[in-house]
């Protein structure tokens, strides 16, 4: 009591407020804005000089504004929601559908009836999924985006569906998205009403300082009896509500859809509040610094994607002609770039609020001393992670079926031989032949290489979401070397994977040295390998390389043909033709990561890091390292996957290694392996790799109905199938393998029995 | 006789806070010693100086005379000197014997864990501990918690130190699991092992300890032997206790005399 009485009265508030409480944050985003419009106005006067681009910006911030003030809620609970872009693209798809007279032809409100049931379904899904199946969040909203997006190209076919006729009947509705009597767009006045109530509700309301005390410590507000699931599931119906709104606003707008509605806007939106002085590690953001931030990258975006108005000299038939034309970044550059600025932010924000670079910079100009940065504290103690070996448990004295049974890849083993026997049984004139199982394995190769690398990094209890762009980047290098500056095949071929490991070994480093979670900084890397790779080949697809490069896509035989050393008959032939040089190389980098996994100190190194980071650093072994290097290696084989793709298809396109990621990380989860860590073989992510193999070959298979017809499930609805396979995958890992769900049924039913 | 382990005159200060003052500290071989004191007192602290895992800012730290300045925990344990952690610092999904050689796996033709003498060597050292673990083939997130820290402790002796350090070792154990652990730690110090428990359960300590060291806000304020003393003096000190009370325990010995 006395050292309490002896203590000045502390009822006034301290005389110094942090920074970042006075608005420091926000005010030097406002000052950012300023001087990169100025650029705009000074690039292209024609555009941003004008009133029209300004209210433009605000339009087009308006609807990724809506969706930041609802992300601000998520990255709040350090949570992310990566599916905003395709529920956009989804509910603007139902709306449209619902609403089109050459479709549905319903009225309006059902219409919008229909787009908010389908935006709440969506948050649903996130949510219980994430709070109630567990499953990581970054995984689950990562399925949801690439399920959306299947959706939105299944529904719609993948074409344009406009209705401009009828939305003049509808005038109420469609004005929300269109200029109103005061001069601005609607949609200005939609996003300033949702930011003013997101900004009180997280400001001063009991939910927001739920949602608060929910990002900083989880299980404290548990404890303090803070409903901490619901505080999480509220956050997703939030950002897909918002992702409904923005969806609405667009088609209010548009008055019509493209199949493109809403694509990548997840990674606008997470920029914008990250960029808005959010941290990813949760426990702290604001509704106005999301909104500025958003406002800030939809700048960004502008400026990147506004061409320099530029006079281009051309010959026509001899004659020299000046032609106004625009230079333009192509499309892959403004996506790299937006990654970029993801990670720049995640990567500035806790240097400059948590660790006060700005007032130490500050400090330094004038010439004082340097507050000292504050300790960045040791964690405090991790749980001992006792997730997934129930399994392994079981295993232990048990023999045959029951031993073969509890093995963790037993379900991607039998997983395959099912799917095999399907496939025979609905096509045994095919399915069986020799020329579709040489296809089944070559399409195996992609897949198989990938999820090898992944296998280390997941045992890691790291993840890698960027192995699919990372494929199509060292494949547009590849390509691009070659066609457009001529460069020797083996050269092209030794850059291009270069070039690919260099990406994993940012991945590595943004892990390790700069301690972001692996998820955020292959994130980035997802949208910048693609990005840098469709820039490179300019959007295009490009074709007609050397064919000494394409031998590495061919079969053996043709191999040995080019060097003049092919087997003239017998057993060699047959041999050489079967097998090609990408099996073989396969082969062998999977023969090398199964024994340094399963038989060396390397594999028992990435267990441990997987299973108890800190104990193994305890132990002496250097973690971070082998995060990095399994990091690279993940990079290694998606970029040698990248360089096949380009020799075996004598093309690239610049979607190459789309959805690579899923398939990867299903194959190692159905193969045993954890989304926690700590588990996965290299045996189980091949037979996992040809279980996902084998859903692909079977969903585009021509089926032959009874009466003659045939029927072939249409390609846009590939991803749907395949994220549904691996969120099955990852919820069926978590609740079958980890919690043991099924043994517990029959344990509680014989116990109940023996009761009985 | 030389204690084998002695540190003299820790400071060790985190930004504005003064977290040891001067704190004077002898281990004896083969002597069991209970490390007590309210949250904060800098129990966690002194030890971690003591193995590296923090620089002290001032002081000496001797082992067997010598002055050493260990740079990390592995500096320590070459020197003999082990920890075991609260939450027993094991990897859940790999195997006992996985985990008893965990970062030091036997090996063979360079990169290759050589399984057989693994198992071979965690097996004896579990019978050497005399605890009962099923098999060295169990993953470790299916054993108990007395088990685990079974593993724990093992792991430990394979590394034939002198010194063990328990922190907090019967915080999550159940009864059965302490009367185990405290049977080991007997076992232990007839092989010689000198042993330091961190703990805020006296029962334990006054069960097997021989001397009972108390501090109080990073200051000594109490060394007595556990014969000499009991549970209700250890207590004020731990309450009530200041620098003057600290006196060594054979000068408390000497006094009470």
């Amino acid at each position: 009591m006395s050292s309490i009485a002896t203590s000045p009265p502390a009822a006034r508030a301290p005389s110094r407020l942090p920074l970042q409480l006075v608005g420091g944050w926000e005010a030097g985003l406002l000052l950012f804005m300023v001087l990169l419009y100025g650029a705009g106005v000074y690039i292209n006067p024609a555009f941003f000089g004008s009133t029209d681009a300004f209210s433009a910006v605000l339009r087009d911030t308006a609807r990724f504004g809506v969706m930041a003030v609802a992300m601000t809620f998520v990255i709040v609970n350090k949570e992310l929601d990566l599916s905003v872009g395709s529920v956009l693209g989804l509910v603007a798809t139902v709306f449209s559908i619902l609403y089109a007279p050459s479709h549905v032809d319903a009225g309006v409100g059902w219409a919008v009836f229909g787009a908010v049931v389908t935006g709440v379904l969506a948050g649903l899904v996130n949510g219980l999924l994430v709070t109630r199946l567990k499953v990581p969040a970054f995984i689950a909203t990562l399925t949801m985006l690439f399920i959306g997006r299947g959706l939105v190209l299944g529904l719609t076919g993948g074409k344009t569906i406009a209705y401009e006729r009828k939305a003049a009947d509808d005038p109420w509705f469609f004005s929300l998205g269109e200029t109103n009597a005061l001069g601005f767009n609607s949609q200005i006045l939609i996003f300033l009403a949702v930011a003013a109530l997101g900004a009180v509700v997280l400001a001063k309301t009991r939910t927001g300082y739920q949602t608060y005390a929910v990002g900083g410590n989880e299980q404290a507000a548990t404890y303090a009896g803070i409903p901490a699931r619901w505080v999480r599931l509220r956050a997703y119906l939030f950002t897909a509500l918002a992702a409904t709104l923005a969806g609405l606003m667009n088609v209010a707008q548009d008055k019509g859809i493209t199949s493109q509605y809403g694509q990548g806007a997840e990674l606008i939106v997470i920029a914008a509040v990250i960029v808005g002085g959010a941290s990813i590690a949760g426990g702290r953001g604001r509704v106005l610094g999301a909104c500025m931030g958003a406002a800030l990258v939809v700048l960004i975006d502008k400026v990147l994607r506004e061409g320099v108005p530029i006079t281009r000299t051309i010959d026509v038939g001899g004659i020299k002609m000046e032609v106004q034309a625009m230079a333009q970044l192509p499309g892959g550059a403004v996506q790299a770039f937006l990654g970029i600025i993801l990670l720049a932010a995640v990567l500035i924000e806790p240097w400059a609020i948590k660790g006060g670079g700005a007032a130490r910079v500050w400090a330094r100009l004038r010439g004082h001393e340097a507050p000292p940065a504050p300790d960045r504290g040791e964690a405090a103690i991790v749980g001992a992670q006792t997730k997934g070996a129930r399994s392994d448990a079981r295993a232990m004295g048990a023999r045959g079926l029951r031993a073969f049974l509890a093995r963790r890849d037993a379900a991607a083993i039998i997983l395959v031989v099912a799917l095999w026997l399907v496939g025979m049984a609905l096509r045994p004139d095919f399915w069986g032949s020799l020329d579709n199982s040489f296809n089944l394995l070559l399409a195996f190769t992609e897949i198989a290489l990938v999820s090898v690398g992944l296998t280390f990094v997941i045992a890691n209890g790291d993840i890698d979401l960027s192995v699919g762009s990372v494929l199509a980047f060292a494949g547009a290098t590849a390509a691009f070397l070659m066609k457009e500056l001529g460069v020797d095949p083996w050269l092209a071929a030794a850059i291009a994977f270069a070039a690919g490991t260099a990406c994993g070994l940012v991945n590595g480093v943004l892990t390790i040295r700069y301690g972001l979670p692996a998820f955020v900084a292959t994130l980035g890397m997802f949208y910048i390998a693609r990005g840098l790779g469709a820039w490179l080949v300019a959007g295009r697809q490009l074709s007609g390389f050397p064919e000494s490069f394409n031998l590495l896509g061919r079969n053996l035989f043709e191999l040995l043909a080019y060097f003049g050393l092919e087997p003239s008959g017998g057993l060699g032939l047959a041999v050489a033709k079967a097998v090609s040089t990408q099996t073989l190389l396969l082969g062998v980098v999977a023969l090398v990561a199964a024994v340094a996994l399963g038989r060396t100190v390397i594999g028992q190194m990435v267990y441990a890091v997987g299973g108890n980071e800190r104990a193994a650093r305890y132990a002496g072994i250097r973690t971070d390292a082998v995060r990095l290097w399994s990091l690279v290696f993940s990079a290694m084989c998606a970029s040698a996957a990248g360089i096949i793709y380009v020799a075996y298809l004598r093309s690239f396109n610049p979607s190459a290694g789309t959805l690579r990621e899923l398939d990867g990380i299903a194959s190692v989860i159905i193969g045993g392996g954890s989304i926690f860590g700590g588990f996965g073989t290299i045996v189980g992510s091949l037979a996992g790799a040809a279980a996902i193999t084998l859903i692909r070959s079977l969903l585009s298979l021509q089926i032959i109905m009874p009466d003659g017809s045939s029927f072939v499930l249409p390609q846009h609805w590939m991803n749907v199938f395949i994220g549904l396979i691996l969120i099955g995958a990852v919820v069926g890992d978590i609740w079958i393998r980890q919690e043991n769900i099924l043994g517990r049924l029959f344990s509680s039913r014989s116990a109940s029995g023996r009761h009985a | 006789m030389t204690p084998i382990v002695e540190m003299r005159g820790i400071q060790k200060h985190f930004g504005a806070v003064h977290a040891l003052r001067n704190v004077n500290f002898r281990l004896m071989p083969g002597e069991i010693l209970g490390l007590v004191g309210d949250n904060s007192a800098g129990k966690s602290t002194l030890m971690k100086t003591m193995t590296g895992a923090y620089q002290r800012d001032g002081g000496e730290v001797l082992v067997d005379g010598r002055p050493t300045h260990f740079r990390s925990p592995q500096e320590s344990r070459d020197a003999g000197i082990e920890m075991i952690y609260q939450d027993f610092a094991l990897c859940g999904n790999m195997d006992v014997g996985q985990n008893i050689f965990l970062g030091r796996w036997p090996r063979r033709y360079g990169l290759f864990v050589d399984r057989a003498r693994m198992y071979d060597e965690a097996q004896a050292v579990l019978k050497r501990l005399k605890v009962d673990v099923n098999s060295v083939y169990q993953k470790v997130e299916s054993l108990s918690g007395g088990r685990q820290q079974s593993v724990a402790i093992a792991r430990a002796i394979s590394f034939n130190p002198r010194v063990v350090i328990f922190d907090e070792p019967t915080a999550n154990l159940s009864v059965m699991a302490t009367e185990r652990l405290l049977e080991t730690m007997a076992e232990l110090k007839k092989q010689g092992v000198a042993q330091i428990i961190i703990s805020h359960r006296l029962t334990d300590i006054f069960e097997v300890g021989d001397r009972v060291m108390v501090l109080k806000r990073g200051e000594n304020v109490g060394d007595r032997y556990v014969r000499n003393t009991n549970e209700h003096e250890v207590l004020e000190l731990i309450v009530s206790g200041t620098p003057e009370t600290a006196l060594t325990a054979d000068e408390a010995l000497a006094r009470a005399a």
